[in-house]
């Protein structure tokens, strides 16, 4: 006598299974929100060796250089300027802060979400290495802008050829 | 009570551009609320000014017109995430607030607006008289 697996209408597929619709769920969420994250950047240098950790929100940027400096913009609507923290190293820049919502203001009766709250992160690859100690950061209508000075050890590095001899 | 514009839901969604000047309409991501007796929406505008930002309130329909100055960083770009041009979006909110009391501030990019409920009529008593 052979054994029949039961099979049930879960198993067939035929209802939903509820514990595994949340994970299906969330999964589907974070490939929107990467699919949506990497084709809505024309950059011209793709950010593939910026850290984005899941969940949070990444303000948009803007950079430009000239001969000797690299400026970056990024929006931060409603963020108090004194929850931003900008640093830098030699080739790398760092927007990070905390957006508080104003829902405490108002009360709970919130009906629709749709901005960005809680702490953000931005990792910014710079094209050249700049002067750590030559940066200046302006907050203005919710836009920040970043004045970098670049290193002048980095600007032109001649890379002497030896020659076998 | 409150239906959006029918906009796609992505977000800063291009509305209308003319390609020449690349100037694009952007929709602002925008926080409601509402509670006994006012109406409360936030607004991301980041970059515009007090002086550039048109709420209207008509027919029931609230709407936001930002500009946005063209702000091209100097130099080579070698980033641009976004683009040129201002924010729209509009609400239906009814016939249940009070358009001529509707109040508007931005700050840090941020425009908040507020509109009131009407004052909701006070129940009548009828003396009856007897007869």
């Amino acid at each position: 006598m052979s054994l029949i697996p039961f099979r049930t209408k879960r198993s067939l597929g035929m209802e939903p299974a509820s514990f595994s619709t949340s994970s299906l769920t969330d999964f589907r969420n974070e490939m929107n929100r990467l699919f949506e994250g990497f084709f809505n950047r024309p950059s011209v240098a793709p950010g593939w060796f910026e850290t984005i950790e899941p969940g949070r929100w990444l303000p948009t940027i803007d950079m430009a250089e000239s001969d000797e400096t690299i400026r970056v913009r990024a929006d931060l609507p409603g963020i108090d300027p004194n929850d931003v923290d900008v640093s830098v190293s030699e080739d790398r820049l760092v927007i990070s802060g905390e957006k508080k919502t104003e829902a405490e203001s108002v009360g709970n009766g919130w009906t629709h979400r749709e901005s960005h709250s809680g702490g953000f992160s931005r990792a910014i690859p710079l094209p050249e290495a700049v002067d750590p100690s030559k940066v200046a950061a302006h907050y203005d209508k919710g836009v920040l802008t970043v004045n970098l000075t670049k290193s002048p050890t980095s600007a032109s590095r001649k890379v002497p050829v030896i020659t076998a001899s | 009570m409150i239906a959006s514009s029918p906009t796609s839901p992505a977000e800063r969604n291009q509305l209308s551009g003319s390609s020449a000047e690349q100037r694009l309409t952007y929709r602002p991501n925008v926080d409601v609320a509402t509670c006994d007796d006012i109406l409360v929406l936030i607004a991301d505008i980041p970059g515009s000014s007090a002086s550039a930002i048109d709420v209207q309130v008509e027919d029931g329909v609230l709407s936001i017109d930002a500009a946005v100055p063209a702000r091209s960083l100097p130099g080579t770009a070698v980033r641009r995430e976004y683009g040129i041009g201002g924010y729209q979006r509009s609400f239906q909110i009814g016939a249940d607030f009070d358009a001529s009391q509707t109040a508007a501030t931005y700050r840090n990019g941020v425009l908040t607006i507020r509109v009131p409920r009407l004052a909701a009529e006070q129940p009548r008593t009828i003396p009856i008289t007897a007869g």
